[in-house]
């Protein structure tokens, strides 16, 4: 995992310290782990999951399963990695629960374009959308689309953890991404800007 | 000039390429303005997303401020645990047992509830039905397991080609397994004399006259139905009046106003009438048990009489025991019962001297429903259990189906659409099951629609109470507060479940409220890309 989002101040050695008396039963050290942790996890879940009900559920959830399985944590590795593999795991299962992974998993690669986008047209794109425009048209994209997007581009998971998480194949990272590209393009030019061609390409 | 693909770019910029690729790509994009440029293009799009998505404009919900807390208090859960498996046992000794007590000795032997309502119930259609159900059933589960394990290697064609091989093979089936003719009157329906349907016949119209014979069992919606033929199979009807003159190999089963039975049935009468009689040229071998306002038994009865009737009149013979729930019984002078007789009655019994009876009425005085007797230590125990009963459900509830859990206690808030669905369900459920158990779909599909529809009345109390305990206490972070306020909301509820002349009420329109927010939750569930869309909106 390259990089992973910044939540909290706490040195390793303080947060080895915390784990153990969680670990050992502290309610108040939940508490503070809790604290520490929850705002992030619920911004992550609010990215990967449609509703802003259901990443408050999933925060829930999710904490409650990090406090069953403590003791599966293996401390030579991040805390922040493991509690977001968690996350990600569950908030996968939710969405696989409700069955509404519209999309193939082996998602056929002929299918993309192998051509180049117009560059002009994808960096107007970026010119017309904001933040916000972008988290909706997120929101409107299939599931495993905007997963892979959240789990590259929010969480910097590598392409061997979207692997795991998701359950396909590490060579098929690459086309879920892109493909989750130039779905969010497309999403974007049909709200505003008659972009279409920046997602289906511009020349040979 | 070759350009890279996308998916290369996209690769090399990601630094997934191997060394050798990743070089082919720079040397290339060197001398190539248009792959800089699209490399270039798609580094600002990665940028972009990253801050779009790291862009935080949303506060965190004040319900995700305290830390879900699991285990709790152990003497809570044990006294928890302890009362719903109290009203677990209640329920069961209480309702359930007797039931079946009272079934069994009315002559359904089956054992319990779920065979008695397999094997008992009003369409059972014999065993080659059930095991060509089972069969089906679990081939069925059979395909979803493989589905489930080659579900990574499922592709499109994959998908369509096992659909249309098991649409291929529906279609192979051989016909004789949904055999049944359809008669639609013109209003009226009249099978003539000598004539002869070999297989089930089922037959709508304003009047049905059967005078010829019918192989198969009958299956009739008529205002008005007169057997006079000869019926191998059964009679299941739904009619205003339905007449048996003929002999029926089978059982009859009637949910009618009127049922006048004449002729011998060789097996079980199930009746859910205004008036039965059971005249005194009729006879039936094996058991009657009836639901109806007035009940007359003048003919032969071989079996067990099972009978919840507001007047209840025997002047026939009984050949085994007859129990009997209801206002008044009249046992008259040409009775002659071989079994015992047991009732419980609001009213005293008149019985014959001339009776003939092997062993004398053992009778009880029913108290009134409304005559609670609320002095009674016993009545709060009673509540008390049913309680832990509910909270045991809702506890089962929470822990299986979480996610409906939630939807569905959401769902109360919506108060008006709760209501108007759950007035429909309330009465649209049963009505799909019955149709759905006499179409080709089967029983099996019926059964389940019914007992979905007990488990979701019974659900309903919960869900409401659950709603009722965030109201109180205010949302729940995690699944113990969520119980603390279910066990809250559903001691209020019982309590009010206990006012006088209200308490019925209010116990209904929570069944009503609850099983809406049932219909609702489940239809989020379904359709859970309007929801994300909305969201966005």
């Amino acid at each position: 995992m390259e990089r992973r989002k910044s939540i909290g101040e706490m040195s390793t050695a303080e947060l080895a310290d915390l784990l153990a008396q969680v670990r050992a039963g502290d309610s108040d050290a939940w508490g503070d782990l809790y604290g520490q942790y929850a705002p992030a996890i619920f911004r992550f879940c609010r990215r990967a999951l449609p509703t802003r009900e259901d990443a408050e559920d999933a925060t829930t959830e999710i904490f409650m399963k990090v406090r069953q399985k403590l003791g599966l944590y293996d401390s030579s590795r991040p805390f922040t990695a493991w509690l977001y593999k968690v996350a990600s795991n569950h908030c996968w299962d939710t969405l696989r629960r409700r069955r509404i992974r519209q999309d193939l998993e082996t998602g056929d690669l002929e299918t993309l374009p192998l051509e180049h986008p117009d560059p002009s047209q994808l960096e107007q794109l970026q010119i017309e959308h904001d933040s916000k425009h972008v988290r909706a048209g997120l929101a409107k994209l299939p599931d495993r689309a905007r997963m892979a997007l959240v789990l590259r581009y929010y969480s910097d998971m590598s392409y061997d953890e979207i692997a795991d998480t998701l359950g396909v194949r590490r060579a098929f990272v690459g086309v879920l991404l892109l493909r989750a590209r130039h779905q969010l393009r497309e999403v974007l030019a049909e709200s505003g800007g008659g972009l279409h061609g920046a997602a289906a390409g511009g020349r040979a | 000039m070759n350009h890279f693909d996308e998916m290369t770019c996209l690769l090399y910029l990601e630094g997934q390429l191997d060394a050798d690729h990743a070089e082919g790509v720079r040397t290339h994009a060197a001398g190539c303005a248009d792959c800089r440029g699209l490399l270039r293009a798609l580094q600002t799009e990665s940028v972009w997303l990253r801050e779009s998505l790291e862009a935080d404009d949303e506060s965190v919900p004040a319900r995700l401020v305290q830390a879900p807390q699991h285990g709790g208090a152990p003497w809570g859960w044990i006294s928890a645990l302890g009362l719903s498996a109290g009203g677990a046992y209640t329920v069961w000794s209480g309702f359930i047992e007797p039931w079946r007590a009272q079934a069994a000795q009315a002559g359904f032997t089956q054992g319990n509830l779920l065979t008695m309502l397999f094997f008992s119930g009003a369409f059972w259609k014999g065993w080659d039905a059930m095991r060509s159900l089972m069969e089906f059933l679990a081939i069925g589960t059979l395909g979803l397991v493989v589905m489930w394990l080659l579900r990574r290697h499922l592709r499109r064609s994959t998908a369509l080609a096992v659909v249309m091989g098991a649409l291929a093979l529906m279609a192979a089936l051989p016909p004789s397994a949904a055999a049944a003719e359809q008669r639609r009157g013109d209003p009226n329906y009249t099978l003539a004399a000598g004539e002869v349907v070999h297989t089930d016949l089922i037959v709508s119209a304003d009047s049905t006259r059967i005078d010829g014979d019918v192989e198969g069992d009958l299956i009739t919606f008529s205002r008005s139905v007169t057997v006079n033929g000869h019926i191998k199979g059964d009679i299941i009807a739904f009619s205003q009046e339905l007449r048996v003159n003929g002999p029926v190999d089978g059982n009859v089963r009637a949910f009618v106003q009127n049922l006048q039975l004449y002729g011998t049935v060789a097996h079980n009468v199930l009746a859910w009438a205004g008036d039965v009689n059971l005249d005194q040229d009729g006879k039936v071998n094996g058991t009657l048990t009836a639901g109806s306002g007035h009940l007359e038994v003048n003919g032969k009865l071989v079996g067990d009489l099972l009978a919840f009737s507001g007047d209840v009149d025997i002047n026939g013979q009984l050949g085994r025991n007859a129990r009997i729930r209801g206002g008044h019984l009249t046992i008259g002078s040409r009775a002659e019962i071989a079994g015992q007789t047991t009732a419980l009655l609001r009213q005293t019994p008149d019985v014959s001297t001339s009776a003939k009876m092997a062993s004398p009425l053992d009778w009880t005085l029913a108290k009134h429903g409304s005559e609670t007797s609320y002095s009674s230590g016993r009545y709060y125990l009673h509540q008390i259990l049913k309680w832990g009963a509910s909270f045991l459900f809702g506890l089962v509830l929470l822990f299986v189906v979480p996610g409906f859990f939630f939807d569905a206690v959401k769902a109360c808030s919506k108060t008006a659409p709760a209501i108007g669905f759950g007035v429909l369900f309330l009465f649209a459920i049963p009505i799909a099951a019955v149709i759905v158990c006499i179409t080709v779909v089967g029983l099996g599909v019926g059964i389940s629609a019914m007992m979905f529809w007990a488990i979701a009345i019974y659900a309903a109390q919960v869900l409401v109470g659950a709603w009722l305990g965030e109201k109180i206490l205010g949302e729940a972070a995690g699944a113990g507060a969520a119980l603390g306020r279910l066990a809250l909301g559903l001691a209020i509820l019982r309590a009010l479940g206990m006012l006088p002349y209200l308490g019925g009420w209010i116990s209904f329109v929570v069944v009503i409220w609850g099983m809406g927010a049932v219909a609702l939750a489940i239809y989020k569930n379904m359709r859970p890309q309007a929801a994300a869309v909305a969201a966005v909106v």
